[in-house]
């Protein structure tokens, strides 16, 4: 399987900043699981991939709007507001 | 009253409620009081609201007293695993990224209990976002296992398991992605079970791996398990997987004296502790006693569930746990900079180890050029299973193995070897990769430490289960056992 990961990678695309120590602990530890996962690897498997459904009785349900939390509540739990909205770092620079 | 009611189970308490010889105030006076003496050298509860309790307790007192008791539930304490939303209560998943919130809405089981009459009995800790088999990865405060307060209570619903062990609570709620019901029931000495995938609605539970997660109820005995099973089963178009109440899975099955009892072949054998297999051994022969058929099922890919699970839950945790951006909810770090900077400092400050560990193994599991190698092999593998697992459930009504291969381990043990941590699931992952119910059930003591023994059904037979865990805990002491604190 996997002959290695580079953690920079891994850690920029899951939005992680990590320190050296880090860095170093987490390589060796996935290391270790990811030679468990060897066993997938060797093992004889179908081609039918699961669907995690167990009971055919689910369903998809109807596309209509339904109640909603409102914006007080979703902007009371959110970091930082303003006027009713959630703050967030400027996105687009300005031109000048 | 000569007998304490923190020894007794929730359909005792329901009993003399409705005779009127107690008041759901006296019962919440007299577990708060109990909270007070325990709470701190156990520490299962990260949060409860006393006045809330006792106000909640007097409501349900006023509409007994009015004729308008809603049902067995009434006025009986539910303490709630931590990443379960109650309106109006803290929701942190033990973690710091949510530290602060307080859940704006009810989940689908809130709302149940609510229409039930139970009370809504303060927050349990855990594994932050119910990652990990020992509650030792709170942020928020650790769990000791009541049976031996240098031990861990399991987890990731360590509180749950340990509030129930210690008399602090009749009833509690847990979540299951892999085993973290069943897996601390074991450790504690109670009962607990994961229902079939969809008979009980996620909506407001914290998603870790959506494919696997149940919420699913805990208890002193196999009763009341089933008590609370009943009052939470119910359809909610807000989960889709959710398919609502089953006439086959809660109706009392027939004599479990007639239950055939399958024993996977091997299940016994490597890394199972000797007291552990004693005891589970024990169990399979008081089934025997009874008239049960015994016999040996083959279950050839059982080896490969634990990389199974772990390469699917981990990728589905490393996407649920994206929304944590520290834009619309949770920790916003104070780091200026742009969009990306503040959700990266964000979420490195916010998370835990093994949340990072976990999002880091499942983003690299579904990276390209890895995906297929893991992620697509981990679902043909869980297809596998799935199909091994509902094959031996052809012939035999329920599988019989322990829940744990080892007792509750010491408190630091295998901190700093996760891997050795995730065969803690070995035998519990199946029933949540194939979607089946399942129980842990007491069956013994490792010295000092519970053990237990656990059932998984076919789909919907929950009553199955419940029926066999009540025929073991009639006829052996098991049951309502508490740690003295």
């Amino acid at each position: 399987m996997a002959e290695g990961f580079d953690i920079d990678h891994l850690a920029k695309l899951a939005r992680l900043s990590l320190t050296a120590e880090e860095k170093a602990l987490y390589s060796a530890q996935l290391n270790q699981i990811l030679g468990h996962f060897q066993a997938l690897a060797d093992a004889d498997l179908p081609a039918t991939i699961d669907d995690a459904r167990v009971v055919d009785e689910a369903a998809l349900r109807s596309d209509e709007p339904g109640p909603v939390l409102g914006a007080e509540a979703v902007t009371r739990i959110a970091p930082a507001s303003h006027d009713g909205q959630i703050s967030v770092p400027r996105v687009v620079d300005d031109e000048s | 009253m000569a007998d304490a009611l923190h020894t007794l189970s929730a359909a005792e308490l329901g009993r003399r409620l409705a005779a009127g010889t107690l008041t759901s105030r006296a019962l919440c006076e007299a577990l708060l009081a109990r909270y007070q003496a325990v709470n701190d050298k156990v520490g299962a509860f990260t949060h409860l609201d006393q006045a809330d309790v006792l106000a909640q307790a007097d409501a349900s007192d006023a509409r007994r007293k009015a004729g308008q008791g809603r049902g067995p539930l009434e006025g009986i304490p539910v303490a709630i695993k931590d990443n379960i939303a109650v309106k109006g209560q803290p929701l942190t998943c033990s973690s710091k990224m949510l530290a602060p919130l307080v859940s704006p809405y009810d989940s689908h089981v809130a709302e149940r209990l609510r229409a039930a009459g139970a009370i809504l009995y303060g927050r349990l800790n855990m594994d932050e976002f119910a990652m990990g088999s020992s509650t030792e990865n709170s942020a928020l405060r650790k769990t000791f296992n009541p049976w031996d307060l240098a031990r861990i209570p399991g987890g990731s619903s360590g509180g749950s398991a340990a509030a129930l062990a210690a008399g602090l609570v009749p009833l509690s709620l847990g979540s299951d992605t892999g085993g973290s019901i069943r897996q601390p029931a074991s450790h504690c000495g109670v009962v607990g079970l994961k229902p079939t995938y969809g008979l009980i609605s996620r909506f407001g539970l914290v998603a870790f791996a959506s494919s696997l997660d149940q919420i699913g109820p805990m208890a002193r005995c196999v009763e009341d398990c089933g008590l609370l099973l009943n009052a939470l089963a119910s359809a909610d178009a807000r989960d889709m997987t959710c398919f609502g109440p089953s006439d086959r899975a809660l109706t009392p099955a027939g004599d479990a004296k007639q239950l055939r009892i399958g024993i996977p072949k091997g299940f016994l054998g490597k890394g199972v502790a000797p007291e552990v297999a004693a005891a589970v051994n024990a169990a399979v022969e008081f089934y025997r006693a009874q008239g049960c058929a015994v016999s040996e099922v083959e279950l050839p890919s059982a080896d490969l569930a634990v990389p199974t699970y772990y390469v699917v839950a981990t990728a589905e945790a490393s996407s649920n746990l994206g929304r944590y951006d520290g834009v619309r909810y949770g920790h916003r770090s104070v780091v200026a900079g742009t969009p990306v900077e503040m959700m990266t400092a964000s979420r490195s400050e916010g998370f835990g180890p093994e949340v990072k560990r976990r999002i880091l193994l499942g983003t690299f599991v579904l990276s390209a050029g890895y995906a297929d190698a893991y992620y697509v092999r981990a679902l043909r593998a869980r297809a596998k299973i799935r199909a091994e697992y509902l094959a031996a459930l052809a012939g035999v009504d329920v599988l019989l193995t322990p829940t744990v291969p080892t007792p509750a381990f010491k408190v630091g043990e295998k901190a700093s070897d996760p891997l050795q941590l995730y065969l803690e699931d070995i035998f519990t992952i199946p029933a949540n990769l194939a979607g089946l119910p399942a129980i842990s059930v007491p069956c013994g003591k490792s010295g000092h430490l519970p053990v237990g023994f656990h059932l998984v059904g076919a789909p919907l037979s929950e009553a199955k289960l419940l029926a066999a865990g009540r025929l073991f805990e009639a006829a052996h002491g098991f049951a309502h056992q508490q740690a003295a604190l």
